[in-house]
């Protein structure tokens, strides 16, 4: 190790004032007997002691991505830590981030270009070199750009966030396609959908660390959150720590639900309902808070006094009493108003939803019912409650785009199938590719993701991949050879996350943005290469220069230009220091509140709405055409939304920053759902299918546990080792009626097909329910992850492990039985609707 | 090695059997606690986990895997949980575990891996405390360090599995990547070393590093300021009911914050002659 990587980490493990005594290399054990430890930020080699290079940068396991230390010993990756300066992280990492390792070494790593040589599917492969890969790739895209048909190139992405993001989002842009997929509608679309509606953003945080009470509809949020490690730590510690109470709505007893106040097991699709509930506790009893309706809409008049909105709220809700709920969801209506008494009365309290809650008919519609219950307490965006979420705005430089645009019509969904697609409807763009017709790409390239797998019906999307007619040309970018890649005619070696460089901009759980780099940690192994490096190859050869030369200088680029970073040293301060935030920024809160300036030219106010907005802004032709028109009939009036008017003040309020157009109100009365046919206001609309379920049928849900993703990290041998194995739980009552015992192999079939696993009885799940984790049962994800080989191994030095790996289970997929089924409002997959019968094989 | 050891120590094989022990307490120079070692200032390692925060993530389990890469086929840090009770009622609670790194009976303070060890006591080795000053011990296949780790030392090591057979906790397995010393046919023993690599240069353990809900606490014993004194402390942990298996009398420095009396049902103990209730797994 270099006196300089030592010197820096004497620095980056501030956290700590730890009496560092002697330096490392000692071999005195000067330090036995030191009581003072440090937790991290520095490592060393259990085997010859000596000092790890310690390299700061940033996890991709997941959404969260955490900013972390790699240690590397004689130039190999051996550990990964939290980063200790990391505001976010705290000097944390979970489970899948510390297997992290695994993803570099498993032994069946892709490390070389290949070339179908077989039939799709027949697994056979020949290595080829880059230069003919991206010839033949170039070749392919040309010609479609030269002949004005961008848009025949489809670019279908699973985890693509900030710089990974923006230097594909700059290649394509510069190429000419808007065919780009992506996945959030099969994660949790339609939760952003419902926010969106409201309070013209996405992404709530909760602020545990100020917070009174939780309540948690569906989020399995010690294992599995999109912010795990900097929300789950510090919720466990406000409850410990401060006895915050948490209470779990879930229909299985997750670790959150067992380390829960109460776990309150509740009936799928149902959530909304609950809360709804909980609202007419609320203001029934008179535990509501004033404060922030003077911020919401509650009926189509823009222009209700407090009072008259208050008893709207009533109105609309007062069907929903406790024991109607009770009927529908199972929860006793003594616990729903117990809970909603204690949510309304803490002095803040934090309303979490996830997927369990939203991935549903009319799933946006819960979130918006999430929305409504925070309201009426005065619970969004103050301190304790739930907040807009933070985090970093980096600039970055930007190519010159191509003067042809065009989009194939199949990111969204087939005609009718979802209202507001601002998500899109990743789960419908291979099903429109085999509809054909609206229209079919001539090459299809996939990245990070794994279509053959992580949809529904997956064996059906498998089978359209197969299909040389439909899918003319198939190119992947992948470390792993999986179902998908299997299927593709061209797979490029990528590099690993912890080989590569980016920017990284995820939400800090503490309203502070925290501005934060990967970094390479080893040299990438075989001849895989970064995806942003590739790009600008790629892109000479198609004839397009663009503004980065690789995704280095892209990340270096972004440092040097992006205020606060650049000036405290850039790329040379990032590169080293790994994370940076504004010491002297305050956390955000309370952004509505802000007063505005409305004396700027071309400002008026819209009577109708209470809106303040920029004629001349939003390219309107005179003021007399804008206030005939006025704000809502004014196209790009929504973009030069100024403020709102709340009782003579302009306040800044909800501004409409998403496709949905709105006043500065918050739309619990929404005129874009009426106008699609939408309930206005949050109700409760029972799943149609759930309503028909003859008396023997079962929902099926699926969840996510500590140790794995959804689809990468299968090949991860220390996760794989804790969970090879998904059984499907059902309850002990469920299961006896069904003459089922635990361990008993069964069948569980729906409307598009069937599966064979073993039942896992336990009284930790509702009955009539059997929830089945969807991580497992691979066809092909290396050794560890299927049991089979990848057949084109690339040759990463075989794993010395692999001897050892003792377990024959690899699991059942449940998404062969789950249909692709849209929420009518976001687009969002149905995740928890399935009707299914089982039965003991 | 982070121990100094004096050099061409004796490796002369002392006297087997039962009698040894009671009388070995002096002779064999395991570290003692007593006046001595005040004097000199030395630590006494604990682990104090409070299970009223871990939350079974499991991120200690594969930071240890990593931090010391663990074969597959055995851990040196596991998370045990249980569902109890009857649904809508149904718990579920983890349950950490790892070396109890044993202070040894009252009566010798040998834990049983080292009195069982035919390697123990072996060369003899010093102690530098921070303050400088030197305490002498024994070492051997399995020993103890007078700040109370209990470590192995594969070069020592002849793979006859007895301090395996010895532990009542089940924590000891055969490093499949790590030959014995003295019986090159045969595997080392391995099992948790509270990262002594990382604590003899000032770092806590891994799995502490790394636990986001902090149910991990790590510190001396020693130093009634620390942390953990305090915990033992405000938590009365000195009980036999904040230990694992108090029965064995093998005095653990591992405690468990417990207020819901968890411990005893969550605690699954190894069968005679296996090991599997220490592999990590999830249903």
């Amino acid at each position: 190790m270099s006196k300089f990587n030592r010197r820096k980490f004497v620095k980056l493990a501030a956290v700590s004032s730890a009496a560092v005594a002697v330096g490392a290399g000692n071999t005195q054990s000067a330090l036995a007997g030191t009581p003072i430890l440090q937790a991290g930020g520095r490592d060393f080699s259990p085997t010859t002691r000596k000092e790890r290079k310690a390299i700061p940068t940033a996890c991709w396991g997941c959404v969260t991505r955490d900013a972390m230390i790699g240690y590397v010993e004689d130039g190999r990756l051996m550990k990964l830590e939290g980063h200790p300066d990391s505001i976010r992280t705290l000097g944390k990492l979970c489970a899948k981030g510390q297997a992290g390792v695994n993803q570099v070494y498993f032994p069946d790593r892709i490390l070389y270009p290949m070339q179908r040589v077989g039939k799709r599917g027949e697994h056979k492969w020949k290595r080829i070199s880059w230069d003919e890969a991206l010839d033949t790739i170039a070749a392919k895209l040309k010609p479609l750009r030269d002949a004005g048909t961008p848009e025949l190139f489809c670019y279908h992405y699973g985890r693509h966030k900030a710089s990974q993001a923006a230097t594909m989002y700059d290649f394509m842009a510069a190429y000419g396609t808007g065919t780009i997929g992506n996945h959030t509608s099969i994660c949790e679309g339609s939760k952003w959908v419902g926010q969106e509606s409201l309070w013209g953003g996405m992404y709530d945080n909760w602020d545990y660390d100020k917070t009174d009470f939780v309540l948690n509809f569906g989020s399995n949020q010690f294992e599995a959150h999109t912010n795990h490690i900097p929300t789950s730590q510090r919720l466990i510690r406000a409850m410990v720590d401060r006895g915050v109470p948490l209470y779990t709505f879930d229909v299985r007893l997750s670790n959150t639900a067992a380390k829960s106040t109460q776990w309150v097991p509740i009936k799928p699709g149902t959530d909304g309902l609950v809360m709804l509930s909980m609202i007419n506790v609320i203001m029934n009893e008179g535990l509501f808070r004033r404060d922030h309706f003077k911020f919401m809409r509650v009926t189509a008049d823009h222009h209700a006094s407090t009072n008259e909105k208050i008893a709207a709220v009533k109105a609309a809700v007062a069907r929903f009493t406790p024991e109607f709920a009770e009927q529908e969801s199972g929860v006793p209506a003594a616990t729903i108003k117990t809970i909603a008494r204690g949510f309304a009365t803490a002095n803040s309290a934090c309303l979490l939803t996830y997927r369990g809650a939203v991935m549903h008919y009319h799933g946006a519609d819960q979130e918006r019912a999430a929305m409504l219950l925070s309201a009426i307490t005065n619970n969004l965006d103050r301190p304790g409650g739930r907040v807009m979420g933070v985090g970093a705005g980096w600039k970055a430089p930007s190519s010159k785009k191509a003067k042809v645009q065009k989009a194939l019509h199949i990111k969204d969904g087939f005609p009718g199938e979802a209202a507001f697609p601002t998500h899109h409807v990743s789960q419908s763009l291979l099903p429109m590719i085999k509809d054909g017709r609206a229209g079919r790409p001539e090459v299809y390239w996939f990245s990070c993701h794994n279509p053959a797998y992580v949809y529904g019906d997956n064996n059906g999307i498998a089978d359209l991949m197969k299909d040389e007619e439909l899918m003319p040309f198939i190119i992947t970018s992948n470390i792993v050879y999986d179902e998908s890649s299997a299927l593709a005619d061209i797979i490029l070696p990528d590099v690993t996350y912890l080989e590569r460089w980016d920017w990284e901009d995820m939400v800090s759980a503490n309203q502070i943005a925290e501005f934060y780099i990967r970094q390479p940690l080893v040299k990438p192994l075989g001849e895989s290469r970064c995806q942003g490096d590739v790009w600008p190859d790629l892109a000479k050869r198609i004839g397009i220069e663009l503004a980065f030369k690789d995704k280095e200088d892209y990340v270096r680029q972004s440092c040097n230009m992006t205020p606060g970073v650049m000036e405290a040293g850039g790329f040379e301060y990032m590169k080293k220091h790994g994370v940076w935030h504004d010491k002297n920024a305050r956390p955000n809160y309370g952004f509505y509140e802000a007063k505005v300036d409305v004396s700027g030219n071309g400002v008026i106010l819209d009577e109708k709405t209470g809106t303040y907005w920029n004629w001349k802004k939003a390219g309107v032709a005179s003021e007399a055409e804008a206030k005939a028109k006025g704000y809502l009939g004014s196209k790009g009036a929504k973009d030069a939304y100024v403020a709102q008017d709340i009782g003579g003040t302009a306040y800044l309020a909800y501004p409409p920053k998403t496709k949905f157009m709105k006043s500065g109100l918050l739309d619990f009365y929404s005129d874009n759902f009426a106008s699609k046919g939408f309930p206005a206001f949050p109700t409760y609309t029972p799943v149609p299918e759930h309503v028909k379920m003859a008396k023997d049928d079962l929902i099926l849900t699926t969840y996510k546990i500590a140790v794995h993703t959804h689809s990468r990290t299968a090949h991860c041998k220390w996760l794989t080792e804790i969970k090879h194995d998904n059984p499907a739980w059902i309850n002990t009552k469920t299961a006896q009626d069904r003459g089922i015992a635990n361990g008993d192999k069964i069948k569980v079939s729906s409307s598009v097909g069937e599966m064979t696993t073993t039942a896992h009885v336990t009284e930790g799940v509702m009955p009539g329910v059997i929830a089945i984790s969807y991580h497992l049962g691979r066809r092909h994800s290396g050794i560890y992850g299927s049991g089979n080989s990848d057949p084109i191994s690339g040759g990463a030095a075989s794993d010395p492990d692999a001897k050892n790996m003792w377990w024959k289970k690899h699991g059942n997929h449940p998404n062969v039985i789950v249909p692709n089924a849209s929420d009518p409002i976001s687009g969002a997959m149905r995740w928890m609707d399935t009707v299914v019968k089982v039965a003991k094989v | 090695m982070a121990d100094s050891n004096s050099h061409k120590s004796s490796r002369r094989k002392f006297l087997g059997g039962a009698g040894l022990a009671a009388a070995g307490t002096v002779a064999l120079g395991v570290p003692v606690t007593t006046a001595q070692a005040t004097e000199k200032k030395v630590p006494r390692w604990a682990m104090v986990m409070d299970l009223r925060k871990c939350i079974g993530c499991r991120a200690c389990t594969v930071a240890c895997k990593s931090e010391n890469n663990v074969s597959l086929g055995r851990f040196r840090a596991v998370i045990q949980e249980k569902t109890m009770g009857a649904f809508p009622n149904t718990k579920k609670a983890f349950l950490p575990l790892m070396c109890n790194h044993c202070e040894g009976s009252k009566e010798d303070r040998v834990p049983p891996c080292v009195k069982i060890c035919p390697e123990f006591p072996g060369k003899r080795m010093t102690f530098k405390t921070a303050d400088g000053s030197k305490i002498r011990y024994r070492g051997g296949a399995t020993y103890k360090r007078p700040d109370g780790a209990i470590l192995i030392d594969a070069e020592l090591c002849i793979g006859c599995g007895k301090c395996i057979d010895a532990c009542p906790y089940g924590v000891r397995s055969f490093n499949p990547f790590v030959k014995a010393g003295k019986a090159p046919t045969k595997q080392a023993a391995d099992k948790c070393d509270l990262c002594v690599h990382r604590l003899d240069n000032g770092l806590e353990p891994s799995c502490v590093n790394t636990c986001q809900g902090r149910a991990r606490i790590f510190g001396d014993l020693n130093d009634p300021a620390s942390e953990v004194s305090r915990l033992v402390k405000a938590h009365h942990l000195a009980s036999d009911d904040n230990v694992l298996l108090a029965e064995e009398g093998t005095r653990p420095n591992v405690y468990y914050i417990d207020p819901d009396n968890l411990l005893k049902e969550l605690y699954t103990q190894r069968k005679k002659d296996k090991l599997d209730h220490f592999v990590d797994q999830i249903v």
